[in-house]
């Protein structure tokens, strides 16, 4: 009996140095790799930085815009004067003709046309309705979306002007004419965002698939250089001491967790702070996301790794689906509207859950019990790529016994482990 | 330099000859490459079958045109014929479609933060009796904004529902007190904007996000396999044998190794082409022409990058991480994302050094709008320049092809010696 919990003792013990061999030796490895050590630890760092400088003015305020005023009265200069008050556009040309104001365009000088007709005023003034047209540009979303909903706001706010006026004439009272225009009032307010700031959006979510994407660039590198290193292309070392699939995943695991432990700090607590992202969500809450996600995407990245026989195959075979993977997300393209194929397709990829994870909770608050799906998906992600990876490993692993073997005598140098 | 330092220096032949010898060695580095392509699947893979599958990604993953029916939930406080008519009305427009009708805001607000709705419209209690008394009701509506473009759909659809519904019952009592429907329009809305996409109604957003997002699909395949085909042969020190085939020329064994890739990468262009002229009908409002000078220029002027790239880092695991940092960001600095004359000064700038920026603007100019050639040209210019940039580093790029100093220290050791000698070169 005494012998029994001995010896299960020591294989503990040995389980446990090996753990701690393989760990140590992983993170020396990774550390003294230039190329993987920028992945690491300088593409993170940096990456975040670049992008909130890039998109920094957050917003698209005072877009040009040529005003074409064919009425040339009092209402439509008028009409201008509120154009010109709102924060969406700047009025570049006024008063030029369409030929004018389209030729312009071509040579991107103004990025849309307001068109006012000849008949604005005598429109209004016979009780006919006045339509203005807005000429967007589509090359940006956001040009668009301040084009329409600047110059759209101006047109019903103007036209309730008019209304009440003219209500005021017929001989109501102003509170009367108030109501009638506006039997009742629209109040739209924005839950999270409400600047609707182009980086607040997406910086978050970019940096939640940076996370994925490095470590499984870096696992891929560090998988595809070990096969270059080693004697007969093999991914693991012909080392007796290291060979136990637990014992290679989880230590090898526990190094990339232990540098993205420490990264995550700084790319959920520092960047958001610094740059006044969201920050809603608290430490329980992110450590609830962020420990399954960056299991799962570990594991992930070690049962891919069998598939980089060299050190540049992750960039050529897995860097692209970087922008894929963004748009897959939900981020981008609403859910709701994502066929199924392509969901399932989003489903297997930690980065998805993770990412829309993150932003509900830190841009709308969510707590735990709210992120509960995508939590349960990142878990069981673990739990599945977990067992792809020793998989993996083990048939891995019974390949270099196999070799050593069959060497015999003149190969049996085994490789000093560091 | 490098050419007086190659140890076997040829005999000087005439002119005619060579030409023809240049020719010859062309055809053969061209199908060493070919040879070289076809005994690896890597190649295969990262030159059809992952550019393939990513163009039919975005092709049908954005087909549909706009987000249409975004799940939104109405809380009715107010359950009276009037608030069931603004539910259906509201569940009735394109853009949205109530699939909840939770009982409190609260609950709606955690439905909002589940991510089952992206939206929610709150009718207060006593909403018709305000309303038929005069005082005024405050319809309150919220949208997901942490979401960009779901949230913006969701605020303009809510936006222009309500306000039609307002104007509905506006038109009721003016259609009560006896005037006709025309003017009651005109008194109710005066001014009516009407937006028109500039030059081209046809196309939806998403569909014009596919268009950009095709070639930048591209161009990361063509930066990363361009670096990997040069690189390759300096990291595995084949670079003499391939410099000897062509000739000792550089230019001679750049074309030919890239010729095979040009014309692949170029007919994959043409079918992306294909997807959005054809399948995704966007129009086409110049000469096919065009589009093919287009899509060759495009493919050369990322080779031509990629060339820069190796020559300025001949050791390939640093000039693909070159290469993949500016493919990456690519995406961020042609523009379509977020505005670059709304970026700060630094970064117009630098967008100016990628090709796609300036596909992009002849994209719209000329394929799109239909704007004569002209608009077009200096974008057309500034492409051509791309193509001057592997002379500025023809020379290192030879060097470091007949020296081979650019190899990886691992390369050349044993496994066990590698790592340590790593180590001591570490330390």
């Amino acid at each position: 009996m005494k012998i029994i919990i001995s010896k299960t003792f020591e294989r503990f013990r040995s389980a446990i140095s090996n753990t701690a061999l393989i760990f140590q030796r992983e993170l020396h490895l990774l550390l003294s790799d230039l190329g993987v050590t920028i992945l690491l630890l300088i593409v993170p760092v940096v990456y975040p930085f670049l992008y909130s400088l890039i998109y920094y003015p957050e917003v698209v305020r005072d877009l040009p815009v040529a005003v074409v005023d064919l009425s040339q009265t009092a209402d439509s200069r008028a009409f201008i004067r509120k154009l010109n008050a709102t924060p969406d556009l700047d009025i570049r040309y006024e008063n030029i003709s369409m030929e004018e104001a389209a030729e312009k365009f071509r040579k991107r000088e103004n990025r849309g046309i307001i068109l006012i007709p000849e008949t604005y005023s005598s429109d209004l003034a016979l009780g006919r309705q006045a339509v203005v047209s807005l000429y967007a540009d589509m090359e940006f979303f956001l040009y668009y979306k301040a084009m329409v909903m600047g110059a759209g706001l101006v047109s019903i706010e103007e036209g309730n002007d008019i209304q009440v006026k003219r209500l005021l004439n017929a001989g109501l009272s102003e509170r009367q004419a108030e109501v009638f225009s506006n039997p009742f009032v629209i109040s739209g307010s924005a839950i999270a965002n409400p600047a609707g700031g182009f980086a607040s959006y997406g910086i978050p979510a970019a940096l939640m698939l940076i996370i994925q994407q490095t470590l499984v660039l870096a696992i891929g590198i560090m998988a595809g250089t070990a096969r270059e290193r080693h004697k007969m292309g093999t991914l693991i070392p012909c080392d007796l001491r290291r060979m136990g699939t637990l014992r290679m995943v989880m230590g090898k695991s526990a190094a990339y967790f232990f540098i993205y432990a420490v990264m995550s700090f700084y790319m959920l607590g520092a960047i958001p702070a610094w740059f006044g992202y969201p920050d809603k969500a608290g430490f329980c809450q992110l450590v609830a996301l962020i420990v399954p996600y960056l299991l799962s995407a570990i594991f992930f990245g070690l049962s891919l790794s069998v598939f980089f026989k060299n050190r540049e195959t992750p960039m050529l075979l897995y860097l692209f689906l970087s922008l894929p993977l963004l748009f897959l997300s939900g981020i981008i393209w609403p859910l709701s509207n994502m066929s199924p194929v392509w969901q399932a397709v989003r489903s297997i990829f930690p980065s998805s859950h993770a990412m829309l994870g993150y932003i509900k909770m830190n841009s709308l608050g969510a707590d735990i019990s709210e992120t509960s799906h995508e939590i349960a998906m990142l878990w069981k992600l673990t739990a599945f790529y977990f067992m792809t990876a020793c998989l993996v490993y083990k048939t891995q692993i019974a390949k270099v016994k196999k070799l050593v073997l069959n060497a015999g005598g003149e190969q049996n140098e085994t490789i000093p482990a560091l | 330099m490098p050419m007086a330092c190659l140890p076997e220096s040829s005999l000087e032949p005439n002119p005619d000859q060579i030409m023809n010898n240049k020719f010859k060695a062309l055809i053969d580095v061209s199908a060493r490459e070919i040879n070289r392509m076809t005994s690896r699947p890597l190649y295969f893979l990262a030159v059809v079958i992952l550019p393939l599958l990513s163009l039919l990604f975005f092709v049908s993953l954005m087909k549909e045109g706009v987000p249409v029916k975004l799940p939104i939930a109405v809380v009715d406080y107010d359950h009276t014929a009037l608030s069931a008519k603004f539910r259906r009305t509201i569940d009735a427009t394109p853009g949205s479609s109530v699939v909840m009708t939770p009982a409190t805001e609260h609950e709606a607000l955690s439905e909002l933060r589940k991510g089952n709705i992206y939206g929610y419209v709150v009718l207060p209690h006593n909403l018709q009796a305000e309303i038929m008394n005069g005082t005024q009701p405050v319809v309150r509506f919220y949208y997901q904004n942490g979401l960009l473009i779901a949230g913006g759909l969701i605020q303009n659809d809510l936006t222009v529902t309500l306000h039609t519904l307002s104007a509905g019952v506006n038109k009721q009592k003016r259609e009560a007190m006896g005037q006709d429907v025309p003017s009651v329009y005109a008194a109710i809305q005066p001014v009516k904007p009407e937006a028109h996409l500039l030059f081209n109604p046809e196309t939806s957003y998403p569909v014009y996000v596919t268009s950009i997002m095709l070639p930048i699909m591209l161009q990361i395949f063509i930066l990363m396999i361009t670096v990997y085909s040069i690189g390759i042969e300096i990291k595995e020190r084949t670079s003499r044998e391939w410099l000897r085939i062509s000739g000792k020329s550089v230019a001679v064994a750049l074309t030919g190794k890239l010729l095979p890739y040009t014309a692949i990468f170029f007919i994959l262009t043409m079918f992306s082409n294909f997807l959005l002229f054809r399948v995704l009908v966007i129009p086409l409002n110049t000469g096919i022409i065009y589009l093919v000078l287009l899509s060759l220029l495009y493919v050369l002027a990322y080779q031509a990058i990629a060339v820069f790239f190796v020559g300025l880092l001949p050791m390939m695991r640093h000039s693909l991480n070159l290469a993949a940092f500016y493919g990456i960001l690519a995406l961020t600095l042609c523009g379509f994302s977020f505005p670059i004359e709304h970026m700060p000064e630094v970064f117009r700038l630098w967008a100016e050094a990628f090709p796609v920026r300036h596909y992009m603007h002849i994209f719209q100019s000329q394929i799109l709008a239909g704007f004569d050639f002209v608009y077009a040209a200096p974008s057309y210019l500034k492409f051509m320049l791309f193509l001057l940039l592997p002379f500025a580093v023809i020379y290192r790029l030879k060097s470091a092809l007949i020296y081979q100093n650019f190899i990886e220290k691992i390369q050349i050791t044993d496994a066990a010696l590698a790592v340590v000698s790593e180590k001591s070169h570490i330390q």
